[in-house]
């Protein structure tokens, strides 16, 4: 079998603007890959040259087997990022034409759009018009437009962006659903915990170009946890005095004790010996690897200066990175 | 993509002619002016109850009263309405004859209300005015009379520094209706005339007939043969076809380009997308609104229909014309309704479409503005010439077929052909602009980019 989604050497400009440059990627059926990258990084032009709404400059792509996906369209799922409803509408009159133009009958779709709605606490919504629901209701029915027809190919673009958390929640369960279903995920975002929950390979761009493609547990072993995190037994201890100790770089106090940062070429295990040493722990760990961490460290190098990095951060989480990083 | 094409059809149709805007604004004026011409003549000719009173009438001179006796007497009043109701079937029966209508020849004598029976009574010459108009207020709002005429001294004879006769004063009650007040001085009007006459030793009946020409229908006469015209008609009609080609194009136009104006800025567009490309959004709501203005149209024409069948004049309508009609508002509305769908797909909202949409105004305007012009000149050279340049090739042709003088059938045809290839071409320009411009949003494009797009599509 080929794979779900294979890109060769795909280049889209617009103007004299290099949104995506050479980019190669093969995923495959079954798997969930998270694209992400800053906002401008070309994730969703990437997508819609994928979904044929945009088309490449140059290069090939295959979709589903096919050469297009608009030869797949009935098979493939998509959550845009900018995403709307026909706000005269009924709920169920959207979701039955949305699935029926996705090639499903009147039947199977009124069927799927009920237990779907149900699902997620809309049940009562169906009868409603679309601009009489909230917008989190709206986004998840927007969700379910997207996974009507049970589709072989699911695309996300920023699924949780502007959700409440119980709805965050829920969609995760739909997205676990439509993976053990076998659908073929590709989730685009830039809310790294998501992805590094939800899945199993990473791709990474920046500026149009692809700067990692890795499955996310290689990523764990590649890129290990240069923080230590430290709770004392003392509150009252100075946690700052932990700097002058050899191979540690920088100390950022949190709630509940500090960060530590090493240095390049510490052992880890040497370092939360000698911490250990200086101050009572209540709780000290390793910190797991951020996706943010490794973005910042492949774009930037680790020789960058916090200023570059914090400004790649900033980037990359938008605004809610303001006074974050010590 | 058919499959597809056809669910856009389906929603977008549905989604306009179901709302609110397009029931109240675009169907209800038709449907309006159509119940009017049906109900209109039921409600005229349907019988009332009896009329019943008095007339109290004041003849200084007494040479009136003995006429309107008779004028005013029951039977007179059915003699008349009798003999007009009769001229006018006649007309009709006239017209249904020349037009080969004959299903529509009324078999039977025509129907006519039933007179009023107005009793006269005569007051004095001396009567005092103010007591006698006392009499039409009444006591307890029940009026003594309907009605009290005073009829002038000089009503039948002319003084000598008068060139007019002198004529009557009529005061009615609240009860009287304006139906039996016009029976009221129609026949005052014959007692006058009679009763001059009478005093000048003068036969009416005399009069009548020798101051009486018929006016006839001009009968065209062409190398297919003669038919009736109707001047007001075949002037209107041109100006009439015009109106529909427009109407239907600016309706079907204008909701093309204010739905995807809608479907862009509420960001539906790209999930649509998703499902369809953008050829499949694009014919689908093409079509969709080309059947929206073809309803509008059907409308009309309908009624138009109709109400010439109401007054036995259907016969007059070359039902050819109607297929015209339909073939330049497809051929019309796909050119204007392309470059509306564009505008719609370029800009974000409808503010920004108003410096794109009027370039395409005028282009529509000029054409119908010219209608009327090309219809009562259809063969002049500046009209035939009109016929053959796009975009005003539809209008003028169709204003001449629409005319008395129809054009050759070749040129119609070249017309056609012309129109055919404008269509295509403005559509495919529209599917460029539209692959384009649905996801571009920010700055509203002007021509120069549009042109831009096309190229880069």
């Amino acid at each position: 079998m080929e794979a779900a989604l294979e890109l060769k050497g795909l280049n889209k400009s617009f103007g004299a603007t290099r949104a995506i440059e050479d980019l190669d990627l093969v995923i495959p059926y079954g798997a969930t890959y998270g694209l992400i990258g800053p906002s401008g990084a070309g994730k969703t032009t990437a997508i819609r040259m994928i979904m044929s709404i945009l088309f490449p400059d140059s290069g090939t792509l295959r979709v589903l087997d096919r050469g297009s996906a608009l030869e797949a369209k009935d098979r493939i799922g998509y959550l845009p990022e900018e995403r709307g409803v026909y706000r005269k509408m009924r709920v169920d009159a959207f979701l039955l034409y949305m699935g029926r133009l996705k090639g499903g009958t009147r039947a199977a779709v009124e069927a799927r759009a009920k237990a779907l709605l149900t699902r997620l606490g809309l049940a009562d919504a169906l009868k409603k018009k679309c601009e009489d629901l909230s917008k989190g209701m709206l986004q998840r029915v927007q969700f379910v437009a997207a996974i009507i027809n049970e589709p072989e190919l699911l695309i996300l673009d920023e699924p949780f962006s502007g959700l409440d958390p119980v709805s965050v929640r829920l969609l995760k369960e739909l997205i676990a659903e439509e993976q053990q279903r076998g659908a073929t995920i590709i989730f685009s975002t830039h809310v790294m915990s998501h992805a590094e929950e939800l899945c199993q390979q990473i791709v990474m761009i920046h500026k149009g170009r692809k700067v990692l493609d890795a499955p996310m547990a290689g990523l764990r072993r590649q890129y290990d946890a240069r923080t230590i995190c430290f709770e004392p037994l003392d509150r009252t201890a100075d946690l700052m005095s932990l700097k002058e100790l050899p191979g540690i770089e920088r100390v950022r106090l949190t709630d509940e004790g500090c960060d530590i940062a090493l240095a390049p070429d510490t052992d880890p295990a040497a370092a939360m010996r000698a911490v250990v040493a200086a101050i009572a722990p209540a709780r000290i760990e390793l910190a797991r690897v951020r996706l943010e961490d490794v973005f910042v460290r492949l774009v930037s190098g680790d020789g960058a200066s916090s200023e570059s990095q914090h400004a790649l951060r900033k980037a990359l989480r938008g605004s809610d990175v303001e006074g974050e990083i010590a | 993509m058919i499959r597809r094409i056809a669910l856009i059809v389906r929603r977008e149709f549905l989604a306009t002619v179901t709302s609110k805007g397009f029931i109240l604004g675009v169907l209800m004026m038709p449907l309006l002016l159509l119940m009017v011409v049906l109900l209109a003549p039921r409600i005229m000719d349907a019988h009332g109850p009896e009329v019943r009173g008095t007339v109290a009438v004041i003849d200084a001179d007494g040479r009136v009263l003995p006429e309107l006796r008779v004028t005013l007497h029951p039977d007179e009043i059915a003699a008349r309405r009798m003999e007009d109701a009769r001229r006018q079937a006649a007309i009709r029966r006239e017209i249904a004859e020349r037009t080969g209508r004959l299903d529509q020849i009324e078999p039977k004598e025509p129907k006519i209300k039933p007179s009023p029976v107005l009793t006269i009574v005569e007051r004095p010459a001396n009567t005092d005015l103010d007591t006698a108009k006392a009499a039409l207020i009444g006591t307890n709002g029940e009026p003594e009379h309907l009605a009290l005429v005073v009829i002038h001294d000089d009503a039948t004879v002319r003084r000598d520094t008068e060139h007019e006769y002198g004529t009557y004063d009529l005061y009615v009650s609240k009860s009287l209706s304006g139906d039996t007040e016009s029976v009221l001085q129609e026949s005052l009007q014959q007692a006058l005339v009679a009763a001059r006459l009478k005093r000048s030793d003068l036969i009416p009946s005399e009069i009548e007939a020798k101051t009486r020409v018929q006016r006839p229908n001009a009968i065209l006469v062409t190398a297919s043969g003669e038919r009736e015209t109707q001047r007001w008609l075949t002037a209107a009609l041109p100006f009439i076809a015009g109106l529909l080609l427009f109407m239907g194009v600016i309706a079907g136009g204008q909701t093309l380009m204010t739905s995807t104006v809608e479907e862009k800025s509420s960001r539906v567009v790209e999930v649509l997308l998703a499902a369809a490309a953008p050829l499949e959004l694009m014919w689908g709501k093409l079509i969709a609104q080309l059947g929206v203005g073809l309803l509008i149209v059907g409308v009309y024409v309908g009624s138009g229909v109709l109400s010439l069948v109401q007054f036995s004049m259907f016969g007059l309508l070359d039902p050819t014309l109607i297929g015209y009609l339909v073939v330049f508002y497809l051929l019309a509305y796909l050119v204007y309704g392309a470059l509306m769908l564009a505008i719609g797909a370029a800009v974000n909202q409808i503010a920004d479409a108003q410096s794109l949409l009027g370039p395409v105004m005028i282009l529509l305007l000029i054409p119908y503005a010219l209608t009327p012009m090309i219809g009562q000149a259809p063969n002049a050279p500046l009209s035939v010439v009109a016929s053959f340049i796009p975009p005003i090739n539809l209008f003028a042709m169709l204003a001449r077929v629409a005319s008395d003088a129809p054009p050759p059938a070749w040129q119609v045809g070249v017309t056609m052909l012309i129109g055919v290839g404008t269509a295509l071409l403005t559509v495919w320009f529209a599917a460029k602009v539209f692959r384009i411009g649905l996801l571009m949003h920010g700055k509203p494009p002007n021509v120069r980019t549009l042109i831009r797009w096309v190229r880069m599509a």
